[in-house]
């Protein structure tokens, strides 16, 4: 017997049988969560764990023995003793019967619609729908509608689940969309000209159309869904750490979208990250180390940078700057080479907004102010901020240090702003005018690219996958860093991120106890913050 | 005087004002000894008056029949922690149905007297009247009766001295058949767009604004007052065991007469056309009723018969009784159109929420428009039935029902009509002229 | 009470009071006053009397004026009292845009926004609300908003015909507003007038037991109303 919510004591229990599984819920849990806890799929469009359900869809209806109509799955709770079925003969004719009148409509024109492939209707019709529609009607012609910002409406696809409508209102805050008129001529729609483009939430409309009635215009006939390759990441683009999938095709982000995560962004996440992505495909990339300006090998080139530092006179004061969007491990790396090679100094520059922007419908979730993602991370490892809001200035070299820049790209500096110092390291993923004059130009990856973690501002650390291949010779921060560390005598150059965190976590107490096992998929908190309990996270 | 038409069999209890100006008025109606149920209720506990109400009989007259005073026991005894509503269900939008209108305009105070009663018994201190939007002149003799009663202390605080305070609100509707779904009222009354809700909760438990609520027929209330001032017994008198007392039959179509008919239920169907309301037009034949609106399953002559007009008789011969609004079809009817007639209108005034009746609606619509201009095929036949029975009981209300019950009846009663139109009617009905 | 067992004859149309379902000698001793309830009801005010009653329409409408000011004056205050009748702002939506529409003729973009902004909604909430709903007018209309049913019950008396005719008279296709501005022709739902077939409702009046015969006349009377009101479309 399966018991999805074990911790329930047994009186708040009920048990229900769901297509001859006996399954022990809470009280007041829904037929569909039920179903969903012994990993039984009921086919729904209106219905979304996050959202009212008006159960109008009528796709979930499942047979009750006893009762004389089926039930709508989605609003209908479990009762004790009650023996359900989802394959029984008339829920099955019911759900065949409802997706033919969906195909009343509906365009049969997957073959241009950017959801294809990932379109609840094609699913469940290619599953239970009739092989051949009756219907010799002409089908209803709406046309498209610009929703304004990057959203466009296609009225012929849409099915009338009212998603969009109320992740607006419940979620969204605002009633920035409506159903207008009713019955067979009913359309979503603004008010008028308004449009949705000033909503900071609105891109999730299309992530939860079930259809291709909401589509983006980034996205549009960019690629195929089955075409592109899906990497489970974390949004880079402030500092709340939105769980997302990072969706690529010829090695590139052709578009981002929000990954389940209950703790951090629910299933949402903001336009600011959702179409900041750019700077991930940006090319040329800098693709082979740069010694004196002329290319070198790897082996060469991390050789001689061993020798430079050890050569370096004591008492040579060494500054670091991390980079607020690449992992804990690099930039652990990166203070630990500080500390190593001398008296090292180590700070970033990130740039702020002005103000937070709370998610109306899932306070949690916010666009932070700091708009990279592991601010909080470097701030726990002792680098300290410099420069102002825009991530610019604080940076100015002082002759006769040794200045070793990670990620960052310098670009309000000028052309040998360095000159001077000791020694020049810029590990980066692209060239720059600021450090053409570096002593040593190293090609590292994005964080798309490699494996790692953020640690989010609420101090949560969370796992990010590579989705992107780098170019050429580019090598991950850590694994760079790590073999200049075990140069130096200072341990054995870490086989994998797993083994950089691991080495990370030992040297800054915040991380203590922490691993990619126990963080997981969904993220963990960092000690301190365990320490003060639960109630830290929510701060302010 | 007459309203429009009076006939010996008719049993005068509701209309008895049809027709005569002068019981509109508070004065005209308290000639007739109006607003002395209300100061008998109003000395009785609300649960007394609920017992009355009960013991009566009373069936709610919007269509379903529900018994009114159980109705009114599902309202908690409580309403010191939440308020309770009662509404009254004054959207009369049923095609074939015009018995409020006629109950409104001419008997105002009948039906606020009942509506106050109603109140009592349930605990409400608030009464919406809601009117279809469309009824601007019952409308203005509404709005004056609730004038004449807040100025005579029949509303607002402590009414009669009896320490109870009921506000009386009349609210118009917009036009929307669908509102007259007792949820979907609820939702337009609270500034929504009229779509029906889930249930549960019902209606007793979170209606209007989410607090406790009930919901009537105009002649439901309208009835209330009789009853409470000649007792639930000599309501019994009328009507039969299961339907007791009087009930408006509205005829309208083909009849010589058409009109409203206080009878009471159980009324012999075969009496009710060819001598109430005089036979049917131009000395024509009958092919067939409508019982009770255009949602129920249409009946054929011979299915009249020996029909008796009551809930029972009615369901029993595989239709129902709904709002006794009769419409009648004499042999020259183009059964085909007036089903694809209403077919539009069900799709016109589907809410859209539920997808089976939203593209349910339409789809037949389609087809029997298909079918009218002899583009149809037998197939159809079988389709339209598929349709029909898909759309039934899958949605929120029965409005898809509704939409699928003449189409279904209509082919299993007048397949001929449809063959006929496909070129293949054994006996071609002649429908050149035919409306 | 008297009983009528004969067939209506038809009584011949006598002027004044075509298209009332009165003519047909139904109510023998009736007003169309009595009947309508006109002089029971008077005039009713702009502030709309008692506040139970202050969330119906006023009889009298209407200079239709696009720009007329929505909430001023005696509206103000009607619409203080269609609030006080509901125990949360958006409950007065319906009664306060039929207020909008009896003084604009129609419900504008605009009117959307004000409205939504007096009951603290977003206007796309209102827009929704009132697209579902059929009374309000989306765009102007003509002075006479003509609806006849073709329902069931008046189809089978020949309310096809009836439209016809409507359309006929004043020379425009259904939904359009004719060229003099005076009539926009529409196809109606039941209008709860089964009884009187064919029902057809101008404006806020039912006219009953229409015939396409009667048309032209109904179509004439209107259209002299108009002008001795001086408000010539």
């Amino acid at each position: 017997m399966a018991n999805v919510n074990e911790g329930s004591s047994a009186a708040d229990m009920v048990t229900c049988t769901i297509d001859g599984v006996e399954v022990s819920v809470p009280k007041g849990t829904r037929i569909i969560e039920a179903a969903e806890g012994i990993g039984l799929g009921i086919a729904h469009y209106c219905y979304h764990p996050a959202l009212s359900a008006p159960a109008m869809c009528r796709m979930c209806l499942v047979e009750v023995e006893g009762a004389p109509k089926l039930a709508p799955a989605c609003v209908t709770t479990v009762g004790d003793g009650q023996v359900i079925n989802t394959e029984s003969e008339r829920a099955l004719k019911a759900r065949e019967g409802t997706l033919e009148f969906y195909l009343f409509n509906h365009p049969l024109d997957c073959p241009i619609c950017d959801k294809s492939g990932e379109c609840k209707l094609q699913d469940f019709v290619h599953s239970e729908g009739r092989a051949r529609g009756r219907s010799l009607e002409a089908k209803r012609v709406l046309g498209q509608d610009d929703f304004g910002g990057d959203i466009l409406y296609d009225g012929d696809r849409c099915i009338m689940c009212t998603r969009c409508v109320r992740f607006m209102r419940e979620i969204g805050g605002e009633d920035a969309l409506c159903v207008v008129q009713r019955g067979h001529r009913s359309v979503i729609d603004t008010f008028y000209d308004e449009g949705v483009g000033e909503n900071l939430w609105a891109g999730n409309i299309v992530d939860i159309c079930p259809v291709g009635a909401l589509l983006s215009k980034d996205f549009l006939h960019k690629a195929r869904v089955w075409d592109l390759d899906r990497t489970p990441s974390v949004c880079a683009s402030c500092s709340q750490g939105c769980n997302i999938y990072l969706d690529g095709r010829d090695n590139a982000v052709a578009r981002l979208r929000p990954r389940q995560n209950a703790e951090v962004n629910s299933y949402w996440m903001c336009d600011y990250g959702r179409y900041n992505y750019e700077w991930l495909n940006r090319q040329p990339r800098l693709e082979s180390p740069l010694v004196g300006g002329a290319e070198s090998a790897w082996q060469a080139a991390v050789i001689s940078l061993v020798e430079r530092l050890k050569a370096l006179p004591s008492g040579t004061r060494v500054r670091v700057v991390g980079s607020a969007v690449l992992g804990n491990e690099d930039n652990g790396l990166l203070a630990r080479l500080a500390e190593v090679v001398g008296d090292g100094e180590a700070v970033f520059r990130s740039s702020r907004a002005a103000d937070e922007e709370t998610c109306p419908g899932f306070p949690a979730l916010r666009r932070r102010r700091d708009l990279a993602a592991n601010v909080k991370g470097l701030e726990l490892m002792g680098f300290s901020r410099v420069g102002d809001d825009e991530g610019h200035g604080g940076l100015a070299a002082t002759a006769g240090e040794v200045l070793i820049v990670l990620g960052d790209d310098l670009a309000d500096l000028p052309e040998g702003f360095a000159r001077g110092t000791e020694l020049f390291v810029h590990l980066t993923t692209h060239a720059s005018a600021a450090a053409s004059g570096a002593d040593y130009v190293l090609p590292v990856t994005l964080y798309a690219e490699q494996e790692g973690t953020f640690t989010n501002a609420d101090g949560r650390v969370q796992r990010f996958w590579p989705g992107l291949q780098p170019p050429a010779m580019a090598r991950p921060a850590w694994q760079v860093l790590g073999v200049l560390l075990a140069g130096l005598g200072d341990g054995a150059a870490p086989a994998d991120a797993g083994n950089a965190f691991l080495r990370v976590a030992q040297l800054h107490d915040a991380f203590a106890g922490l691993s990619y096992e126990n963080i997981g998929a969904r993220g963990a908190l960092v000690n301190e913050l365990v320490r003060l309990g639960a109630g830290a996270v929510e701060e302010g | 005087m007459a309203y429009p038409y009076r006939h010996e069999k008719e049993t005068v209890v509701l209309t008895r004002g049809f027709g005569d100006p002068r019981t509109r008025t508070l004065e005209g109606w308290r000639a007739l000894g109006g607003y002395k149920a209300l100061g008998r209720a109003l000395e009785m506990a609300p649960n007394d008056v609920i017992e009355v109400v009960k013991a009566s009989g009373l069936r709610g007259r919007g269509g379903a029949g529900f018994p009114a005073g159980v109705k009114w026991s599902f309202m908690p005894k409580d309403d010191s922690k939440q308020p309770h509503y009662f509404l009254i269900n004054a959207d009369e939008s049923e095609p074939g149905a015009f018995k409020d209108r006629e109950l409104l305009r001419w008997t105002p105070h009948q039906v606020i007297e009942g509506a106050l009663i109603g109140a009592h018994a349930i605990r409400a201190r608030q009464v919406y009247i809601y009117m279809r939007g469309e009824f601007f002149e019952p409308a203005q003799i509404m709005a004056r009766a609730i004038e004449e009663i807040y100025q005579a202390n029949l509303a607002g605080k402590d009414i009669l001295g009896s320490g109870v305070d009921i506000d009386v609100t009349l609210h118009l509707g917009a036009g929307a058949y669908i509102c007259g779904e007792e949820t979907a009222l609820m939702n337009s009354l609270e500034g929504r767009r009229g779509q029906p809700r889930i249930k549960p909760p019902f209606p007793a438990v979170a209606g209007l604004f989410g607090k406790p609520t009930t919901i009537n027929n105009v002649e439901t209330v309208a009835a209330v007052p009789h009853i409470i001032v000649n007792g639930a017994d000599w309501y019994r008198s009328f009507g039969t065991e299961k339907s007791p007392g009087t009930k408006l039959f509205n005829v309208s179509g083909h009849v010589v007469r058409r009109g409203n008919y206080e009878l009471p239920l159980g009324f012999p169907m075969k009496e009710f056309l060819y001598d109430v309301c005089g036979g049917i037009r131009d000395g024509r034949q009958l092919k067939a009723v409508i019982p009770g609106g255009s949602s129920v399953p249409i009946l054929t002559a011979a299915e009249c018969e020996d029909l008796a007009l009551d809930y029972e008789s009615v369901a029993a011969a595989g239709s129902m009784l709904g709002t006794a609004s009769v419409i009648v079809m004499d042999d020259r009817t183009n059964i085909v159109k007036q089903v694809r007639r209403m077919v539009e209108f069900y799709a016109h005034e589907s809410c859209g929420q539920c997808t089976p009746c939203r593209e349910g609606t339409e789809w037949l619509a389609k087809i029997l428009r298909r079918i009218e201009v002899g583009q149809g095929t037998e197939e159809d036949l079988d389709t339209l039935l598929d349709l029909g029975a898909n759309m039934t009981g899958t949605t929120i209300c029965v409005l898809s029902d509704s939409a699928a019950a003449p189409v279904a009846s209509s082919i299993e009663k007048f397949r001929d009509d449809y063959l006929a139109l496909f070129g293949r009617a054994p006996e071609a009905p002649a429908l050149a002229a035919a409306h | 009470m008297s009983s009528r067992a004969d067939a209506p004859e038809r009584t011949p149309l006598q002027g004044g009071n075509e298209g009332w379902a009165g003519e047909r000698g139904e109510f023998e001793s009736l007003s169309e006053s009595d009947v309508r309830g006109s002089s029971y009801v008077g005039k009713r005010p702009p502030e709309g009397g008692a506040a139970g009653a202050a969330c119906s329409y006023p009889f009298q409408v209407a200079e239709r004026d696009p720009d007329a000011p929505l909430f001023e004056g005696p509206y103000r205050e009607r619409l203080e009292k269609i609030l006080s009748r509901y125990p949360e702002k958006r409950g007065a939506l319906l009664p306060v845009l039929a207020l909008a529409q009896e003084l604009r003729g129609y419900v504008s973009p605009g009117t959307m926004d004000e409205v939504a902004r007096v009951l603290e909604l977003d206007p796309a909430t209102v827009r929704g609300v009132a697209t579902f709903y059929t009374m309000y007018n989306k765009r102007p209309v003509g002075s006479y908003l003509v609806q006849v049913c073709t329902n069931v019950a008046c189809n089978l008396c020949g309310a096809d015909d009836v439209m016809e005719a409507f359309l006929d008279a004043v020379d425009a296709a259904a939904g359009d507003t004719s060229e003099d501005g005076n009539f926009t022709i529409i196809e109606a739902e039941c209008l709860g007038a089964c009884g009187f077939p064919t029902a057809v409702q101008v404006n806020e009046r039912y006219f009953e037991n229409v015939t396409p015969e009667d048309v032209p006349a109904i179509i004439e009377r209107l259209r002299a109303e108009r002008g001795a009101n001086g408000k010539e479309g």
